[in-house]
């Protein structure tokens, strides 16, 4: 569906966008991740035909975006980060415009407004000026003016920002059920959100892509189970170096109260500790897998640590930080 | 034709939802309604004194004393006023990030241009619409206009007033600050004017000048320094200088072509603009 490959922008010396190539097959919700800044908008509006690449091309449904931008934006809806709404308009006169010059049949202009009213919750408001609607009221016509026409492609850049969680919620429930039918690009800087709603995950840090995954992927890089974290009710001195001195244990370190024993690949040592702990007497009352969360894997991955992440079960220290560089899958050889 | 239209006509809501349109409008009658006015007074006092002289009253003429006057003022309301009808057009758009709506339907940057254009035009057609019934009032009276030099002179009106929207347009589209817009418009629009007062006094002749220019190159090869005078150049570029031959109800293809030609080099340079803008 849509087919982005090396796509370049800079704007005189500041490169926004360096070398950036993805595709996203029909029907799946792309979430794009990166800091503010990362280049995320800048790439959408390539996709969109508002800004063009310096090098390289995108397509959607096989149109290239810089030579037949109007074959391509038939088949887009986009909602930019800032609603692009005209306040001095009423919200069912203002799609309907939309509806207009997005090319929609003169006749299925009244249907298709009054589903995107629906579908986007704003029956209640559709009388209103947009002036006096408050932010969530306006993101949401601004997603309701993206939908109206069924487009085959929507690029959605900080859909949720301004709402409250209860919007938040409709919104990503909305979102999702775009996906089969319709293919979703979703920009966000909340992780919370690419959970929910997305099939793909792609991470992108200063304009280029720092990650490509899939949701379970991405977890998997939090390399579960590699490091237990262990608590005594009487932790004795001797603890920590009788810990060490076990089979399969690489490293033990004082941590919030306990101690995080790393465990040797292809090992399982904790039978053992849980063994020595009720043999000493130290009292063991907890003992639990550190899994990192997809924030922390998403801090190490922009951080340029993830290489040490993704080498998990081989390399021996997680947070060594090794001195490969930053990339993991893409980096161009610079 | 369908996207142009339904952006003219989002142009027109939007004008005539706002004051804007109606602050124009009604600053414009007033003043030109009050030149009327005032010109028809002093069209009467003069017939009632000569009344009994019948070779002088037969010197006054309606079309001289009212009609003509009031199409001059209109130019030079226009002037003054269309800027402001012009300034918020692509301006504004940019401004709110509107433009990327826009941008992103399927819609070619001429007819968002066009679409603009007939938008404003709307407006001003509204304007120099309930002007007509100048006309019409003193229609049945003794003082009844000759129809044909009024026709005129709202055709060239109407043709000045289209130039000087799409030049607005076209600073519009220059910059995201609508005061900068205004303000670039405006002293442009005035600047045609005013060359129209130096044309007058710049007698000396354009092949006397490139003479000079050319440390006398120009006379050795023959071309002379006789002909058009830069006073004629100057003239024949002054924006309210067309307008006079369409006020005495003569119109004359070289001002019609004048108007058309300004019309279409604003309209395309502007699509230039916004094509490049995205450039940046």
């Amino acid at each position: 569906m849509l087919e982005v490959s090396d796509i370049t922008k800079t704007y005189g010396a500041r490169t926004v966008v360096d070398r950036v190539s993805f595709s996203v097959p029909k029907g799946e919700i792309l979430g794009f991740l990166g800091p503010n800044g990362a280049g995320k908008t800048t790439t959408m509006r390539i996709i969109t035909g508002y800004v063009p690449p310096s090098s390289g091309s995108a397509k959607v449904a096989g149109f290239d975006v810089q030579d037949q931008p109007l074959e391509v934006k038939r088949r887009l809806g986009y909602l930019p980060e800032h609603p692009p709404l005209y306040p001095e308009m009423l919200v069912r006169p203002y799609l309907e415009f939309v509806a207009r010059i997005r090319g929609v049949p003169r006749k299925q202009i009244r249907p298709r407004v009054d589903r995107a009213i629906e579908r986007c919750g704003l029956q209640a408001v559709a009388g209103r000026l947009i002036a006096v609607l408050s932010k969530g009221f306006q993101q949401r016509v601004g997603l309701a003016q993206a939908i109206l026409h069924e487009p085959d492609l929507l690029i959605l850049d900080e859909p949720t920002v301004g709402l409250d969680p209860t919007q938040i919620r409709e919104i990503r429930s909305l979102i999702k059920s775009f996906g089969g039918d319709h293919t979703v690009i979703l920009s966000t800087h909340i992780l919370a959100e690419v959970t929910m709603t997305c099939h793909r995950v792609l991470i992108i840090n200063e304009g280029r892509i720092a990650a490509r995954d899939t949701l379970e992927g991405l977890s998997a890089r939090g390399g579960g189970g590699r490091r237990v974290l262990v608590r005594f009710a009487r932790p004795a001195d001797g603890a920590e170096a009788g810990l060490r001195a076990l089979h399969g244990v690489a490293a033990v370190e004082a941590q919030d109260g306990g101690l995080v024993v790393e465990m040797r690949s292809g090992t399982d040592p904790r039978e053992e500790i849980a063994a020595l702990a009720v043999g000493r007497g130290w009292g063991l009352v907890e003992m639990r897998p550190i899994t990192l969360s997809l924030e922390d894997i998403f801090i190490r991955i922009i951080r340029g640590e993830d290489a040490a992440v993704a080498a998990g079960p081989e390399g021996p220290a997680v947070q060594a930080g090794g001195p490969e560089g930053p990339a993991v899958e893409e980096g161009p050889a610079a | 034709m369908r996207n142009t239209l339904a952006i003219a006509a989002r142009e027109v809501r939007t004008y005539f939802t706002s004051p804007l349109a109606y602050v124009v409008i009604g600053v414009f009658l007033l003043l030109s309604g009050y030149i009327f006015w005032a010109s028809l007074v002093r069209f009467s006092e003069l017939c009632l004194r000569f009344a009994s002289n019948p070779y002088y009253s037969s010197q006054l003429n309606v079309n001289d004393m009212v009609v003509r006057p009031i199409f001059g003022t209109m130019g030079i309301i226009f002037l003054l006023l269309l800027p402001v009808v012009t300034m918020r057009l692509l301006a504004e758009e940019r401004r709110t990030g509107t433009a990327e709506l826009l941008f992103t339907c399927p819609v070619t940057s001429g007819q968002v241009v066009l679409g603009k254009f007939l938008g404003a035009a709307c407006l001003f057609l509204t304007m120099i619409g309930v002007t007509v019934t100048y006309p019409i009032l003193i229609m049945n009276s003794g003082a009844a206009p000759d129809m044909k030099p009024t026709l005129a002179g709202y055709f060239g009106v109407l043709l000045m007033g289209l130039s000087l929207l799409a030049l607005g347009l076209l600073f519009s589209s220059l910059t995201d600050n609508q005061v900068v817009a205004a303000v670039s418009a405006f002293g442009t629009f005035l600047f045609l004017w005013v060359i129209d007062w130096m044309a007058s006094s710049a007698t000396v002749t354009l092949g006397a000048l490139m003479s000079r220019l050319t440390l006398g190159l120009w006379e050795k090869f023959g071309l002379g320094t006789a002909g058009p005078t830069l006073g004629d150049l100057l003239g024949s570029l002054s924006i309210i200088g067309h307008l006079r031959d369409f006020q005495k109800g003569v119109i004359d293809t070289r001002d019609v072509v004048f108007y058309a030609s300004v019309i279409f080099m604003s309209l395309f340079l502007t699509q230039r603009v916004v094509e490049s803008r995205r450039w940046r």
